[in-house]
């Protein structure tokens, strides 16, 4: 008798979990990169339900998509452009079908149809943004810092935070040498993997989960950080800066991609959708402070939100910008060993 | 007389048993030891040029860093449990027995809270604006926080933490054990206090000790998610080499190889607790 | 040695213990948002954790996956205590140095392996996996603990079964489980926590097709801002509590 309970148990525990799910969006994103609110209204509009996971990097998320490759886990991911790019060349990628989405003219066509996805085939932009320094000026005493180089400032000993992104730290490490931070040169490469390692001893810590935590918990004082990241401590701590530095802030573009197997192309669709709705994207760019390429949605934005110039840097902020670009697998490599070695060097 | 009747059921237990181990514990372990052999793979994450690229890079200097600072942050957590966890376990045996069962199970009951919350807690502990430091200055006793959190002594403490009871249970039962008319023996054979302990106490409890040992080593170097809530992404164990080789770089050979290290590590704790086991039973009253 | 010491000792251990505890059962009554001032007390994290659906879809999922594991290395622990106690077959060191293997080996090198080995099988990373991997793990720990049961077992009633000419399968299902019953549960109750807590092995083994609550701590503590990770850290720890306490009464109940 207990034996057949256990055992009818022991079916309907792997029947519990069969092949036939009921419709729902599994959505791989950022930590901190979507309102809940976005979801939540999405599933009311649609009654679809959205699974929501995240990750903390490309490399984690890329890494994720290729260990359940032949699963079909995830219907949306949001890769950086050079990801797109990577994924998009390893045929990871389902085509996006532009017939089944709206909106897409709102976008900015400074950033659609870039080299990175040839007529966005493949990607739809989501935000884009800068990844620029950090001030805690209620702790942060004589001179003001405003170069990625105060970072190795003998002041700043143990007190400064990094990203926990190889692309940025190196894009860092790069500039202050004065080369580019899209560099593909294994020398310039190397020469910013020595400049980092002298950087080493006043890295408190690496955050890439939420980084604005470290600075709002007095854990670090000056640093790397987000825009996005910078928009939302200063609510809670006013005296955190967002620094555009000398050398020239970085910038990137997050987009929207279909993985090859997505169980649920339909529901991508319908929420790439959704958000492009330019109420959506306004709302976005509100609640966490990265910029949306929704020219339509950028109208809708209040004023101490769209004159915000950490989300929406001015001409002069954007001097000596860099934007992320893609450099190809082997540089990746490259980059890929140098950060282990920085990494792991204790 | 094990009629044919029988026999069904002891061979549909075999083969479930059997079927079971090999399957989800042989072979998976014996694709590890394959893994370590093989060449890493960007597609398909492992492919065949068999060779040990994997284990060289493993002992190159940078990861032997690595590895030798994850295993002095598991040798300060054991030690830290021996010194914390040794006389904790001789003043439980000497407590008065029914209270003993009530001791043990308030012992156990941190352990049976989720490891990564307790693990959070220790964080709002250590912070800056922690409650450590907000009571040490309310008392006085310092000025300026100290910056506890991001540190290695931070991920120590993470782990102590968590470990301590893996310490305190194996040496409790030895030290339930204890015969006492081996004390008095020594006692009357006119050893003192010190030599009793060195002579007497300590050998019989090595088992113990070194069982201990075991619980508490090999988890402290595979607990990667303490230097993450803890250590600031710095302080590395090998755990966490081990996932960011498999779920970051996927370098599949490399992970694989610091595992074995890690196996063989253990098969050589195990060996020497089987060690100090046997030398015991000669040893013994 | 003087009387006061060991036990002032003991107290202070215990404290050094229980305060991250104490902390965290405080702080999810905390009014203010960051955790590191107080605000009055208040409920509403409590509240916040009730509505966030994936959170609680989680733990449904956490405690289904808990439940089966629990169940399933149970009934295999206990067949095979059984077998190595009763039954004479080769291979009996393979199997017990196997046990003891996945007993002692670190999680992270368990995790791994049955990556290693899903993959190539090529099963789907989601509850099937997770349920494997749980089972495995939870296995050792049944087997000793109902091998420590049989082997002080009083040896004539089975033998008096079998010479009144029940089968093997009768006669265990009949003498043989009822006798090790308080040893399946404790083991039962041993799986289910296991399973429960487990954050190493399931973050290599899981996919989103069922999400667990380990890792959506996990996430949540790497974030860092989220107070409902006190109040759901409370509710687990009441959860274990009372999972512990009936696991003590059921064991002091079979002693009778």
């Amino acid at each position: 008798m207990k034996k057949l309970a256990l055992a009818g148990m022991l079916a309907l525990g792997l029947a519990g979990c069969s092949s036939e799910e009921p419709q729902v969006l599994n959505l791989y994103n950022w930590s901190e990169y979507m309102p809940q609110e976005v979801l939540d209204r999405f599933t009311e509009e649609t009654g679809i339900p959205v699974v929501y996971t995240t990750y903390d990097s490309n490399e984690a998320m890329y890494a994720k998509l290729k260990l359940l490759d032949d699963s079909a886990a995830y219907d949306l991911a949001v890769p950086s452009t050079y990801y797109v790019s990577k994924m998009r060349q390893e045929d990871l990628l389902m085509p996006i079908d532009r017939s089944k989405i709206e909106g897409f003219d709102n976008l900015d066509p400074e950033l659609t149809n870039l080299d990175i996805d040839p007529d966005n085939q493949y990607s739809v932009p989501y935000l884009w943004g800068t990844t620029g320094l950090a001030v805690d000026t209620a702790d942060v005493q004589g001179e003001p810092v405003n170069a990625w180089a105060d970072l190795w400032d003998e002041r700043f000993k143990g007190r400064v935070m990094l990203t926990n992104d190889m692309r940025e730290v190196f894009h860092v490490g790069l500039r202050v040498l004065g080369y580019s931070g899209n560099s593909t040169n294994p020398e310039e490469i190397k020469a910013a993997y020595e400049k980092l390692s002298e950087l080493m001893p006043s890295v408190r810590t690496f955050n890439s989960d939420a980084p604005r935590m470290p600075y709002l918990e007095g854990e670090t004082d000056v640093g790397m950080i987000w825009n996005g990241e910078a928009v939302m401590a200063k609510d809670v701590m006013p005296s955190l800066e967002y620094v555009y530095p000398k050398e020239g802030i970085i910038a990137w573009l997050d987009s929207f991609v279909i993985p090859k197997n997505a169980r649920n192309p339909e529901a991508a669709h319908k929420f790439i959708s959704f958000v492009l709705q330019p109420e959506i994207s306004a709302l976005i760019s509100e609640e966490i402070g990265y910029a949306t390429p929704n020219l339509a949605a950028r109208d809708m934005l209040p004023d101490e939100v769209a004159n915000n110039r950490a989300s929406y840097p001015t001409a002069t902020d954007m001097i000596n910008a860099e934007f992320q670009t893609d450099i190809g697998d082997e540089a990746l490599q490259v980059y890929a060993k140098y950060w282990e070695m920085l990494k792991s060097g204790q | 007389m094990h009629s044919a009747m029988q026999q069904p059921f002891k061979t549909a237990v075999l083969i479930l048993v059997w079927g079971w181990l090999l399957f989800l514990v042989l072979a998976p372990n014996l694709l590890v030891v394959g893994a370590s052999v093989m060449t890493r793979d960007p597609a398909t994450f492992l492919s065949l040029p068999l060779n040990l690229d994997a284990y060289r890079q493993l002992f190159a200097p940078l990861y032997l860093d690595v590895f030798l600072h994850s295993l002095y942050m598991a040798a300060m957590t054991t030690l830290a449990c021996l010194l914390i966890g040794y006389p904790f376990a001789w003043a439980l045996s000497k407590v008065a027995k029914q209270r003993q069962l009530v001791l043990i199970f308030l012992l156990i009951v941190p352990f049976w809270t989720n490891s990564l919350v307790r693990t959070y807690a220790l964080k709002l502990i250590l912070a800056t604006n922690g409650l450590l430091n907000s009571a040490l200055m309310s008392i006085g006793l310092i000025d300026e926080p100290l910056q506890l959190l991001y540190t290695e002594g931070a991920v120590i403490i993470g782990l102590v933490y968590l470990l301590l009871p893996f310490m305190i249970l194996p040496l409790y039962s030895v030290f339930e054990d204890l015969k006492q008319e081996l004390l008095l023996a020594s006692h009357d054979l006119g050893a003192g206090r010190l030599s009793t302990f060195l002579h007497v106490i300590v050998p019989l409890t090595l088992p113990g000790v070194l069982a201990g040992v075991m619980l508490v080593l090999l988890p402290a170097m595979g607990l990667f998610f303490v230097p993450d809530i803890l250590g600031g992404s710095r302080n590395l164990l090998v755990g966490n080499v081990i996932k960011n080789q498999f779920l970051d770089a996927r370098n599949w050979p490399f992970g694989a190889a610091a595992s074995i290290v890690l196996t063989i590590t253990m098969a050589f704790l195990m060996f020497a607790h089987r060690l100090s086991k046997r030398r015991l039973g000669e040893e013994g009253a | 040695m003087a009387r006061w010491l060991p036990r002032t000792y003991l107290a202070l251990v215990y404290l050094l213990l229980y305060v991250p505890i104490v902390v965290l059962v405080v702080f999810s009554f905390n009014e203010a948002r960051t955790g590191y001032s107080w605000g009055g007390v208040s409920l509403r994290w409590y509240e916040a954790l009730f509505n966030n659906r994936a959170l609680v879809g989680a733990m449904w999922n956490s405690l289904w996956l808990a439940l089966s594991a629990a169940t399933v290395s149970t009934v295999i622990g206990a067949l095979t205590a059984l077998a190595l106690h009763r039954y004479r077959f080769r291979g009996k060191k393979l199997l017990n140095g196997m046990l003891f293997v996945v007993m002692m080996s670190p999680e992270i090198v368990l995790a791994i392996s049955l990556l290693a080995l899903f993959l190539l099988v090529g099963l789907q990373l989601g509850y099937v996996s997770l349920l494997l991997a749980h089972v495995t793990f939870c296995l050792p720990f049944v087997v000793i603990t109902v091998m420590a049961r049989l082997s002080g077992f009083d040896e004539s009633l089975p033998e008096a079964a079998r010479d009144l000419g029940a089968s093997d399968f009768t006669m265990t299902r009949t003498v043989l489980i009822p006798v090790i019953m308080p040893a399946l549960l404790a083991g039962w109750l041993l799986g289910f926590t296991l399973s429960l807590d487990d954050v190493v092995v399931s973050t290599f083994v899981s996919g989103p097709s069922y999400e667990i609550l380990p890792l959506r701590i996990y996430s949540m503590v790497r974030v860092g801002l989220k107070p409902e990770v006190n109040a759901l850290g409370t509710l687990l720890l009441v959860f274990s509590l009372v999972m512990l306490m009936l696991s003590q009464w059921i064991l002091i109940r079979s002693k009778r």
